[in-house]
């Protein structure tokens, strides 16, 4: 028995381990050695369970040839030169060719095309005369079709020594300049660069060979290796941002909102950011590792440009360096003297496709990127509301039970989530039978109170020949092959599984068709979807994720369109959400891959996070970071998903994450019950009073949605977005803004009796439990209890809301709004309120009110902003019962409402209806105005 | 504060007497309770009433006109403008309800007599009068129940009040012949004592004679003698707790060492238990070592602490995915669930001991079956209903009780003088002082010291075990005392749970056994019973057990349920739950209601 442990012991690294058990085996009794190790055994066992991030299971830059390669490169390694530049179909073309080499072999084809509101876009592919073995991927379906038609076609260009220069929006300017190649955008009065390509002279493009003898090609990693039958092909570049204090973007990483620098003197053993989706177990917080889903779009911030952006449509593994200053030291490159952060941008294969985004406000930056791939789709406003979740609600007696506790402790919530233990093994579009025999009925119950249920259906699909899902995709073909051309069979949930091909349209329609209720038996109109596991998660694949040398449709590499597989998921089930209900029900798809578009399709959360604090407070950097890159519908998982949080811990999520677009409470099924009511009846009452401030703020958030949906700026924004010129904001990532009114300061620590929070300047802030007045500009210590975190109105805007309490956002439909007007120096204060169905298309045509309230003067008036002409329209009978000003001083008694000429009351009242709330504020009584028409109000 | 409280009572004093002259119409009290009503009445006499915390006043224009005034929601009873805000509905015919503001014109149903929608967009039927007649059958039903087991319980006091003066007679009965006994142990001892030192004087005398001629000999022997030592030294390692108490009353007061090698045999057969013991730990050995195995096979699938290190080279395709997959899930294959088992067992080996100690002494104790029937004949009459009917129950020999089983309650006294009337003829026949010593007599007094000896540890753990029994917690009015030695089963889709008062609760699928709790208390009043420390779960708690306490004829374990992972739920039925003050309760409650021949 002895031998047996030792043995199984040299597998175990763990030195003390192993030591202890060396002094074990000299005992003489064998049964004391079996207790020790059994006891040890234990030990590790529970060690490891506390950390098990696998950092061996993922490969690094190096041990990632195209990264290191790239890495290694010194400045000026780029010998190309643009020549035949010329103007051809409204683009500036050119060839880059290296001049030592034969001209005719080996050069690239660049072009420039320029698009509304300053956007250039620059392609490098290689030259198609020269017969390629293959055509490089490029990715489809992610730049809107629409895109194309705000192109300016250009005429021509301005030649000034090697450099050809072509217009881009007023007053800026795209250049090309031949030898040393490099791209840049510049102010055309000043000269001022805003950002640029290769100046460095790190391109380095690895083109396509036809693999010659002796050419080792294949690469291993572990136990898997790659057969990498085209070689290598990867890209790399360097892109540099002038005027820049910092960049920010290119998620998923577990980051700080401004990205620190990952190489440069100084700076030791860090690993570029890496975008690569994958499934991570326990991922780390403060690491640049990649996560699931990946946004190859970088914006910068500066005090003097302001904001721009640079992003790359690449759909392969790539790894982007943010240049530490002085990285560049040896090399004798002189760039104009600008302050500048230089990164190093790499991929593993795909075409240059970059986009440079001149901002230059913040808004700007993220406008101009949502015109080339998308703005948010608009949820439902159920979605916008609370979503209790857990792996799993076990039956039906179990949603049952859950619901009704909700009623009982008087919490609102919308929507009850079912994770895959509700299938029949791990057969999507199935039900366990014995746990969930009238799932019809189950939802429908739900439904009569106006709730929502969400189901869990994944990618990878059960090898079960009883399985029709299984049986039509093998027959028609429909799955993802392996390098041999066979059904790529990998291991997930179900076991032996096979992953569906989405990047075919023809199989995303057959896939959509599977979402009727014919087909998907047992599922309602109130059911919606949520795709986890579309990175792919590949249990037994290299870094847990599918080979890349794997086939798609159109013979793509997997390598080639990894981290868009998720993306064309998500897309897919969206469709088939639309499909069901022919076009009129928006769809509601949770997906945790994505890329770039995927805002059109749905909502993402950050994945399997943990119940720690440091969690928590990442969780906000990782979510404005997301709405940055154009992904404004996202969240964390309320509490974390691994672990049990401490009591505190768990409410001050919920009091952040009220504040958070998407708001889910959601845990892995080895944790303990953590519904809102299980934790005394103090903090009962603590949670509730967090879920019941984001349903008042309802309004307010679904008007902020619209706004995303219209222009792209994200409903949860850095203040550096609201505050572009205070630099104070530039990277403050433990508050956030929501909308253009509301700051919000995040409590990350334990047993926390004061938080210091930095109110931007030139405002003044009200504190929304007190009515205080602040005055912005200084880091200011507030004390903080156990019953809110610090919320603050900024002056000069109106928020709407709704005050009374429902057990869903269906039941507030009728009730009337609460205006809370924060006046600033001037006495003015402005707000918006969007108001639809809640749930149709019918707002495209016309059917929604969409109001201004401008209060100045003692005025408050309600102006019409929706369209004049429209073919739909949308009623409310709703009324405004109160409106409450901060900051206006007036002893004014009573107001006269126009055109009804009535008058009625002003007196003191609560700033918000919550026991405990002592504060008062100066409150107009019931005007009873209606939310959708004009109207005046004058305080006399 | 206070004064809020005088003007309640006032006004529940008076209700009745006022409320009838005021001309107040029921619309104007939309959603207040007939006991709050006078309270409202102040605005028509004053034209203003303080809301009910305090925090400002109202005028009768301001109640239920749709907007808040009161922060606790005083002024608007009606309708949904006070967030804290409660509606009461009369739900005529059936039990009156206070709902939450928010369910005001929801849209849903809330009240029975639909009052909380009167808006108009929904319409409500009136269900109050037939959820109040299944309401009032249900309440005469529990009464019924309540009734009878009032009566069972008072039986069942009585029982446990007279089997409890037994077991503590019995308890000090013992604890007489354990001092008698102890006497005679020691006396045995002496007189052994002097014998042994004359055989060792006879034996150094021989020694030196034979000790020149067999000197190579001697050496060899001693050798044997040590090995034989190392084989008895292990036998304690190897036991746990309850094997060493046993040891250690056979060694009080001498060192095991000592013990001369024919005794030292005796000492392992009488420990019959530990060696019986050591087998039954070796399957569980062998587990172990076939967990080891297969880590090694699968490169460690098995268990969390080797992912660090796992060498997936060498893993089939499946057997990664598994082992990747099982991160999530915790569901770390068979192989870590026998980890979890074997350390299981190896922590609650007493529990597998104990079953090992039954076995024994069911075939080697005919006094077994005394107790076991005196146990039923505590148990008749206590509940015959309960025994009997209930066939998910059956009595279990209280674990750690089982050398209780050879108590020879009835025979006792025979043993108990026979073995005084041996000691003392031996004591008179043997000279110790006789030499050379009578080897007969010798071994005899062994003999008569070893049976003594035993007797008297199993005597001691009798009064342990009965002490320990009589230590618990059987409720105020031992109304529990017959749910000792019990175990109640439920089977639940391929899960038996067997529930065992005072002792354990588990989990059993075919052959395996999970052990859900081990008996830690009465909680919430005598209303649940705490199983706790149960086996540990993978990465979450040791699971743990409560079972709420009803009412009812039966003793049936039912609802079994894991609100949260490892923590499991259930109710237990017992007449000891029917109280009655409870049943007192119940028959007011029945008595408001309207009576059913109205009904009819």
């Amino acid at each position: 028995m002895g031998q047996i442990l030792l043995i199984s012991l040299k597998t175990d690294t763990n030195n003390d381990l192993s030591i202890t058990i060396k002094g074990g085996r000299n005992m003489s009794s064998s049964s004391i050695v079996l207790h020790h190790f059994l006891f040890l055994l234990l030990i590790v066992c529970h060690l490891t369970s506390v950390s098990s991030w696998k950092k061996d299971e993922f490969r690094n830059c190096n041990q990632t040839p195209f990264c290191k390669r790239a890495r290694s490169r010194k400045p000026q390694h780029c010998k190309l030169i643009a020549t035949d530049v010329r103007i051809e179909d409204g683009e500036l073309t050119a060839k880059l060719m290296n001049p030592q080499e034969n001209l005719d072999e080996n050069s690239l084809i660049i072009s420039l095309s320029v698009y509304q509101n300053g956007i250039l876009r620059m392609k490098i592919d290689e030259d198609p005369v020269q017969n390629p073995p293959k055509k490089r991927f490029q990715v489809p379906d992610v730049v809107l079709p629409e895109f194309q038609s705000k192109k300016l076609w250009l005429q021509r260009y301005t030649k000034d020594g090697d450099s050809f220069s072509v217009y881009l929006f007023d007053g800026y300017e795209a250049v090309v300049k031949s030898d040393s190649f490099e791209v840049f955008v510049r102010e055309q009065s000043s000269g001022k660069r805003v950002l640029s390509f290769n100046s460095h002279g790190l391109f380095d493009f690895e083109q396509l060979r036809v693999k010659k003898e002796g050419d080792e090609w294949e690469e291993r990693f572990r136990s898997h290796t790659d057969s990498r039958p085209y070689g290598p092909q990867s890209i790399s570049f360097d892109v540099s941002f002038y005027g820049a204090d910092f960049v920010y973007g290119i998620p998923e990483h577990a980051t700080s909102l401004a990205l620190k620098p990952t190489n440069g003197p100084g700076i030791e053993e860090s690993e570029p950011y890496r975008l690569f989706n994958l499934d991570v177990f326990e991922y780390l917080h403060e690491s640049p590792f990649g996560l699931y889903g990946s946004i190859p779009l970088m914006l910068s911030h500066g005090k003097s440009h302001g904001t721009s952006g640079f992003f790359w449509l690449n759909a392969a593994e790539m790894q982007i360096d943010v240049l530490g200053s002085g990285w560049d030291a040896e090399s004798s490159i002189l760039l104009p003297d600008q302050k500048r952060i230089d990164t190093l941008w790499m991929s593993e294969a795909g075409i240059v496709d970059a986009f440079f985004f001149i901002g230059p406000k913040p808004k700007d930056v993220v406008k101009q990127y949502a015109s080339v791939t998308g703005t948010s789709a608009m949820p439902q406003l159920f979605a916008t509301g609370y979503h209790q979740c857990r792996w799993n609600y076990r039956d039906e007696e179990d949603v049952k039970n859950v619901d009704s506790k909700f009623d009982e402790h008087d919490i609102p919530y919308d929507v009850l989530w079912l994770d895959i233990e509700h299938t029949d093994g791990k057969r999507y579009f199935t039900w366990d039978k014995a746990l969930f025999p009238n799932p019809e009925e189950m939802q429908k119950d739900l439904a009569s109170r106006g709730r929502r249920m969400v189901t869990i259906v994944d990618p990878h699909i059960k090898r079960d020949d009883n399985y029709h899902i299984h049986k039509e995709a093998s027959k028609n073909g429909y799955y993802v092959k392996d390098a041999t051309g066979k059904d790529f069979d990998g291991w997930c949930w179900p076991g032996s599984s096979s992953y569906i091909d989405m990047v075919n349209p023809e199989i995303r329609s057959w896939w959509a068709d599977k979402f009727s209720y014919t087909e998907y038996v047992g599922s309602t109109p109130s059911l919606y979807i949520w795709n986890d596991m579309n990175e792919p998660s590949v249990f037994n694949g290299p870094e847990v994720t599918m080979p890349r040398d794997a086939l798609h449709y159109g013979n793509v590499e997997h390598r080639e369109l990894h981290n868009a597989y998720g993306y064309y998921f998500h897309m897919a089930t969206s469709e088939g959400l639309v499909k069901r209900e022919g076009g009129k029900d928006r769809p509601f798809v949770l997906s945790r891959a994505f890329f770039p578009g995927t805002q059109r399709y749905g909502t993402v959360w950050t994945g399997d996070n943990i119940a720690e604090w440091e969690h928590l407070r990442v969780s906000v950097p990782m979510i404005l970071t997301l709405g940055l890159t154009g992904i404004t519908f996202s969240g964390a998982d309320v509490g974390g998903f691994f672990g049990n949080p401490e009591t505190e811990l768990l409410v001050r999520w919920y009091q952040v994450a009220a504040y958070l677009p998407f708001f889910r409470g959601h845990a892995h099924h080895d944790t303990k019950r953590r519904e809102p009511w299980l934790f005394g009846e103090h903090n009962t009452e603590l949670i509730r009073d967090a879920i019941r401030v984001r349903y008042t703020f309802l309004p307010y958030f679904y008007t902020l949605f619209r706004e995303a949906n219209m222009t792209g700026v994200p409903v949860a924004r850095p203040l550096w977005m609201e505050f572009p010129y205070d630099e104070a904001t530039f990277n403050n990532d433990e508050a956030f803004m929501v909308g253009n009114a509301l700051l919000v300061q995040g409590v990350y620590t334990r047993g926390a009796k004061d938080v210091t929070v930095y109110l931007p300047r030139d405002h003044t802030w009200y504190d929304l439990k007190t009515g205080t007045a602040y005055k912005g500009g200084h880091a200011q210590k507030m004390e903080v209890t156990d019953a809110d975190i610090p919320v603050f109105q900024r002056s000069g805007t109106i928020i709407p809301r709704k005050d009374r309490f429902r057990r869903s956002t269906l039941q507030m439909e009728n009730d009337p709004y609460t205006l809370v007007i924060a006046v600033d120096s001037s006495g003015a204060a402005e707000g918006e309120v969007y108001i639809d169905d809640g749930k149709s298309y019918e707002f495209k045509q016309g059917a929604y009110i969409h109001r201004r309230f401008i209060f100045s003067d003692g005025k408050l008036t309600s102006v019409n902003l929706a369209a004049a002409s429209s073919t739909s329209s949308f009623v409310s009978d709703c009324t405004i019962e109160r409106i409450i000003l901060l900051g206006y001083s007036s002893k004014t008694k009573s107001v006269r409402i126009e055109p009804s000429n009535h008058a009625t009351d002003v007196e003191l009242g609560p700033l918000q209806i919550r026991s405990g709330v002592r504060s008062s504020a100066l409150t107009i009584r019931k005007p009873n105005v209606r939310i959708s028409d004009d109207w005046t109000i004058r305080l006399l | 504060m206070k004064i809020n409280t005088s003007i309640f009572s006032f006004l529940v004093l008076s209700s009745t007497l006022f409320l009838r002259s005021i001309s107040i119409s029921s619309n104007d009290l939309l959603g207040v309770a007939p006991q709050d009503e006078l309270y409202y009445k102040g605005l028509w006499s004053s034209g203003k009433v303080k809301c009910k915390d305090g925090s400002k006043t109202f005028t009768k224009s301001q109640l239920n006109d749709d907007f808040c005034d009161c922060f606790d929601g005083t002024d608007e009873p009606g309708t949904s403008a006070c967030p804290t805000g409660k509606f009461y509905c009369r739900n005529a015919g059936y039990s009156p309800l206070i709902v939450f503001s928010s369910r005001i014109n929801d849209g849903i149903c809330d009240c029975c007599d639909g009052s909380d929608e009167y808006d108009g967009k929904t319409t409500c039927k009136n269900t109050c009068w037939e959820a109040g007649k299944v309401a009032r059958v249900e309440l005469m039903e529990k009464i019924e129940i309540f009734q009878k087991g009032v009566a069972i319980r008072k039986h069942e006091i009585e029982q446990a009040k007279v089997s409890l003066a037994q077991d503590e007679a019995e308890l000090s009965k013992l604890k007489n012949e354990e001092k008698v006994l102890k006497g005679i142990v020691q006396q045995l001892k002496e007189h052994k004592e002097r014998i042994e030192k004359a055989v060792e004087k006879e034996r150094i005398q021989k020694e030196k004679e034979e000790k020149q001629k067999k000197e190579a000999e001697e050496s060899e022997s001693k050798n044997k003698v040590e090995e034989k030592v190392d084989v008895e030294e292990q036998a304690p390692v190897k036991n746990n707790d309850d094997e060493a108490a046993i040891l250690d009353n056979y060694s009080s007061g001498q060192n095991l060492k000592e013990v001369p090698a024919e005794l030292a045999v005796d000492v392992v057969k009488n420990d019959h238990v530990s060696l019986e013991n050591g087998e039954k730990h070796d399957p569980v050995d062998e587990e172990v070592s076939e967990v080891v195995h297969g880590s090694e096979h699968n490169t460690g699938l098995g268990s969390k602490g080797e992912d660090a290190t796992k060498d997936f080279e060498s893993l089939s395709r499946e057997d990664l995915g598994r082992e990747i997959g099982s991160r999530w899930t915790g569901k770390k294959t068979d192989q870590e669930h026998n980890v979890n088992d074997a350390k299981n067992d190896f922590e609650t080996s007493g529990y597998v001991h104990d079953e090992e100690n039954n076995e024994y002494d069911t075939e080697t104790d005919e006094d077994h079956q005394h107790y076991d029937d005196a146990t039923e004949a505590h148990m008749d009459g206590v509940g015959d209903e309960a025994n009997e009917e209930s066939s998910a129950s059956y009595n279990y020999d209280p674990d750690d009780d089982m050398d209780m089983l050879d108590m020879e309650t009835e025979s006792s006294p025979s043993w108990f003088e026979k073995i005084q009337r041996t000691v003392r003829n031996i004591l008179q026949t043997v000279n110790p002082f006789q030499t050379p010593v009578d080897i007969s007599e010798a071994e005899n007094i062994q003999k008569e010291y070893d049976e003594a000896s035993t007797k008297l540890s199993k005597l001691k753990s009798k009064i342990s075990r009965l002490t320990k029994k009589l230590g618990n917690d059987f409720g105020p009015e031992k109304e529990f005392y017959s749910l000792y030695g019990q175990c109640f089963e439920s089977k639940q889709n391929k899960y038996v749970y067997k529930v065992c008062p005072f002792k354990q609760a588990t989990q059993e699928e075919g052959y395996s056994t999970t052990r859900l709790g081990k008996w830690e208390k009465f909680e919430e009043s005598y209303n649940v019973m705490l199983f706790s420390n149960g086996d540990n779960c993978w990465n979450g708690p040791d699971r743990s057990l409560k079972v709420r306490l009803r009412c009812g004829l039966k003793i049936e374990v039912a609802d079994i349920d894991e609100p949260s992972r490892c923590e499991y739920a259930a109710t237990l039925t017992t007449p000891a739950l029917c109280l009655e003050g409870k049943l007192k309760e119940l028959e007011d409650e029945l008595g408001k209601q309207p009576r059913l021949h109205d009904e009819l």
